[in-house]
């Protein structure tokens, strides 16, 4: 690495709690515009695979063509591959494969209504590892039933050929890797001690339990109110408005500190959570590369002509 | 439908340049960049790093309209470095600075994971 740019900070990350779908971490000593590119890029920027193109060759359900290739689009493809995969809109020449084919052929034979799900996808022989979520033939395990695509009753039939693509969330919605991404901002709670002294025992007290969550404590010992579990404040504003009351304004100050933000991912299924953080942060350092090395080297260069 | 192509949200049409700049004919040392294909995601990201720099008078990013993709930022500095120079800078900061995140949420994940197979 370079010598530190003066205006360069130095963040800290520490993770709280990782599993394969959840990732809850703590980003500090940044801005909120680099925790918001963080959040920004996770929900829209970060490569999956999805079915994109759906070619239907019998259709005899009640859905329409339309609406079960919807559907289809929508079912979470896990993407462990797409690093290996090149996308339609990126440059040719790029190694990596860009379609992944599966096929959808079932008939409804029996009496009985019949359910399509995405375990009777069968997938590319040559990509086996790009497959639904979840997906199983243990017909049996009321676990692993898949998603349900369309019912049929008896002679309906569907048979279609769908093919998976590398995309991101800014093209469609279906490419998002994750359910929800989002961070907050670390609260700090100071008390005003000098005014905290002039209330009574039975307002201290009082004041405590104002609060929904447990921000305050009442330390019995030494008849103080303290901080507690600040973190699981709401910005409720009670503990604030109960100041108010007691005639107290200022006697708690509740800020939204700049420099520290509790990051919580929940992944779909799709990518490994702490796997589409890393993408993200990937994106990001691309991104502004790709800006730096393109910045033009005159100090005057417009946009080429005939182009906003 | 009239409505454009989604694709035209993050791909640059060919022959048109990521990023370009203009020098404001009024005020000196100061200029306009235009990013193709970004949105408030870097527009922030880096006037926010520019502000940082001592140099800088004025930093700011206009994102125009939703269907106009592309964002523009406008620096002014004091005149020690050219408006591409503070661009430059905070470009290689925030570089390096996601990189440092990356590498340390790496160590992180190893961390979490060593002392959870520890349990089992």
């Amino acid at each position: 690495m370079t010598t530190l740019g003066e205006n360069r900070r130095l963040p800290h990350v520490q993770i709280r709690e990782l599993k394969d779908d959840y990732c809850e971490f703590l980003l500090s000593d940044t801005d909120p515009s680099v925790a918001n590119a963080l959040r920004r890029i996770m929900q829209v920027e970060v490569p999956t695979i999805a079915i994109d193109l759906v070619e239907i060759e019998e259709n005899t359900t009640v859905l329409n063509d339309e609406f079960i290739a919807h559907r289809l689009g929508l079912v979470p493809l896990v993407s462990n591959a797409v690093s290996s995969m090149t996308g339609v809109f990126e440059t040719a020449g790029e190694s990596g494969f860009m379609d992944v084919e599966m096929t959808l052929n079932v008939k409804c034979t029996s009496d009985e209504t019949m359910e399509v799900t995405s375990n009777d996808l069968q997938l590319d022989p040559n990509h086996p590892e790009v497959c639904p979520v979840g997906y199983s033939h243990d017909a049996f395990d009321p676990e692993k039933k898949g998603i349900l695509l369309v019912k049929m009753r008896k002679n309906q039939e569907l048979k279609l050929r769908a093919i998976a693509r590398k995309g991101i969330g800014k093209d469609h919605a279906k490419w998002i890797p994750v359910a929800t991404v989002s961070f907050q901002y670390m609260p700090e709670i100071t008390i005003n001690r000098a005014l905290m002294d002039t209330l009574s025992e039975q307002e201290r007290e009082d004041f405590v339990k104002a609060s929904p969550t447990p921000v305050f404590r009442y330390n019995n010992i030494t008849k103080q109110v303290e901080t507690d579990h600040i973190e699981q404040y709401h910005w409720d504003g009670e503990a604030l408005a109960k100041a108010e009351e007691l005639g107290k304004p200022g006697l708690v100050t509740i800020k939204e500190r700049q420099d520290m933000f509790i990051f919580r991912v929940e992944g779909t299924g799709v990518l490994k959570a702490e796997d589409v953080v890393i993408t993200a942060l990937d994106v990001l350092h691309r991104k502004l590369y790709t800006l730096q090395t393109s910045l033009p080297e005159q100090d005057d260069v417009a946009p080429l002509p005939g182009v906003q | 439908m009239n409505a454009p192509d989604r694709f035209e949200r993050f791909v640059v049409p060919e022959g048109v340049r990521k990023i370009s700049l203009e020098k404001d004919t009024k005020i000196t040392n100061a200029a306009t960049f235009t990013l193709q294909r970004e949105d408030h995601t870097v527009g922030n990201l880096i006037r926010m790093q520019l502000l940082r720099d001592k140099e800088v008078t004025f930093a700011g990013y206009k994102f125009p309209h939703p269907l106009d993709y592309h964002i523009f930022i406008k620096v002014q500095t004091r005149g020690k470095k050219s408006p591409r120079e503070v661009m430059d800078d905070a470009l290689t900061d925030l570089c390096d600075e996601f990189e440092d995140i990356k590498s340390k949420f790496q160590g992180e994940v190893r961390r979490m994971r060593s002392s959870s197979s520890g349990f089992l």
